[in-house]
C-alpha cells in the first residue's frame, strides 16, 4: 500500500516543522531556522534543515525561487500545501481523540 | 572551517546547495553542536547518494539533537558515580578498568556538551569551544593515562600519573561549558551553576588536603564532586525534556 504522506525517515519532524515554517510564505533557510527554532524552543543546525530540505523539494512539496545575495528562499507547492493540511489534521484528530480519552478518564 | 564543512558534502550536492548553505553558515557563529549537525548531514547526503542508485525506499538520516546531548550527561554523569560506588575512590587494583570507563564516561560528556550547546554558541561561541577543546584535552590525557596503564608503563601511583591532570582538566572544561549555560539562560541555570561550583569546591578541597587538612578537604571534594555530577544530571534531564514538549508548541 501507498504510504499517505512521503517517506522522510529520522527527518519526518523537521520536515513538518519546515512546512509550517513556510504555510505563511516564502521563507531563505536562515529565516526557516529562526521560525523553527523560535516556535519549538529547539535548535535546529543547518545540516538537519538542508537534509530535509533537499527531501522536500524531492518529493515536491517545496520549491526553490530565485537567489537574493546567495540567499535562496523557498515556498509551499500546492502539493505541499494539501500535504501539510492533512498531516496537521491528522495531528489534530490524534490531539482531539487524546484529549477526549483523558477528559472520560479523569475522576 | 565553513568552506572544510562545505567540502564534506557530495560535489553534486555542493554544485547545487553549497552557496545557499555557506551564506546560511555565515549567518551566526558555528558552535559544536552545529559543526556535528552539518558532519552529520553531509554523511547523510553521502550516504543518500549512494543509496539512491540502489534503493530510495529506506531513508534514514542522521542529525544532531538536545536529546543526544541529555542522553550523553546522563550516561557519562552516571558512569562516574558508577565508577567512584565501586571502588570508593579507591582505585588501586582496578586501575584499567577505571580508567576506561572514565574515558567513556569523558567522551560520553564531549558528545554531552556538543549536543546541549546550541544556543550557547549563539552568544559565547569562544567559552563554548574553549570548553569544548578542554574537555577533549582532559579527555586526550587519561586516553594516554589509560594506554600507559595497559602498556604497563603507568606510574605506581596513579596520582603520579596523568590522570589527575585529565580529570582536572576535563572538570575546568566542563565548569566553562557551565558559565557559558548559565549566562546564555538555557536548559537549567541551576544545573549551570552546580558544574561551575562543583570543580571549583572540589579544587579547593584538594588545596585543603594537600595542606594536611585531610577531613575537610575530602568532605569539600566530595561536595564538589557530587555538585559536578548533579549538574550533568540536571542539563542532561532539562535537555530531554525540552527536545521532548517544547515540540510543535503553539507560538
Amino acid at each position: 500500500m501507498e504510504p499517505k504522506t512521503p517517506e522522510f525517515g529520522r527527518f519526518a519532524e523537521p520536515s513538518l516543522l519546515i512546512l509550517v515554517s513556510l504555510s505563511d510564505g516564502p521563507k531563505h533557510g536562515y529565516a526557516i531556522m529562526q521560525d523553527v527554532e523560535s516556535g519549538t524552543g529547539r535548535p535546529m543546525g543547518a545540516g538537519t534543515l538542508y537534509a530535509a530540505l533537499v527531501r522536500l523539494e524531492e518529493q515536491g512539496l517545496v520549491e526553490p525561487l530565485t537567489p537574493i545575495d546567495r540567499r535562496r528562499p523557498y515556498r509551499l507547492t500546492a502539493i505541499g500545501a494539501s500535504n501539510l493540511a492533512e498531516q496537521l489534521r491528522g495531528l489534530s484528530e490524534f490531539a482531539q481523540q487524546g484529549l477526549r480519552q483523558l477528559g472520560e478518564n479523569q475522576p | 572551517m565553513r568552506s572544510l564543512l562545505i567540502r564534506l558534502y557530495p560535489a553534486r550536492w555542493r554544485a547545487r546547495y553549497g552557496d545557499e548553505f555557506e551564506a546560511i553558515l555565515e549567518e551566526r557563529p558555528l558552535g559544536p553542536f552545529d559543526v556535528a549537525d552539518i558532519l552529520l548531514g553531509a554523511l547523510d547526503a553521502q550516504l543518500r547518494l549512494r543509496g539512491q542508485r540502489a534503493s530510495s525506499e529506506h531513508e534514514r538520516g542522521f542529525r544532531m539533537t538536545l536529546r543526544i546531548g541529555g542522553f550523553a550527561a546522563i550516561l557519562g554523569a552516571s558512569l562516574i558515580v558508577i565508577v567512584i560506588a565501586l571502588t570508593g575512590g579507591h582505585t588501586e587494583g582496578s586501575e584499567n578498568a577505571n580508567t576506561i570507563a572514565l574515558l567513556v564516561a569523558l567522551a560520553a560528556l564531549l558528545v554531552a556538551l556538543t549536543g546541549m550547546s546550541a544556543f550557547q554558541a549563539r552568544t559565547n561561541p569562544w567559552l563554548v569551544w574553549t570548553a569544548f577543546a578542554v574537555t577533549a584535552v582532559g579527555t586526550v590525557v587519561i586516553f594516554i593515562a589509560g594506554v600507559s596503564d595497559l602498556a604497563g608503563a603507568g606510574p605506581r601511583d596513579w596520582r603520579d600519573g596523568p590522570l589527575p591532570i585529565g580529570v582536572v582538566t576535563a572538570a575546568l572544561g566542563s565548569a566553562a561549558f557551565g558559565i557559558a549555560t548559565f549566562r546564555a539562560s538555557v536548559l537549567s541555570r541551576k544545573g549551570a551553576l552546580s558544574l561551575v561550583i562543583g570543580p571549583a569546591v572540589g579544587f579547593i578541597g584538594a588545596i585543603a588536603v594537600g595542606q594536611d587538612l585531610w577531613a575537610l578537604g575530602m568532605s569539600l571534594v566530595l561536595v564538589g564532586i557530587v555538585s559536578f555530577l548533579a549538574g550533568w544530571f540536571t542539563l542532561g534531564v532539562a535537555a530531554i525534556r525540552l527536545d521532548r514538549t517544547s515540540a510543535l508548541k503553539p507560538a
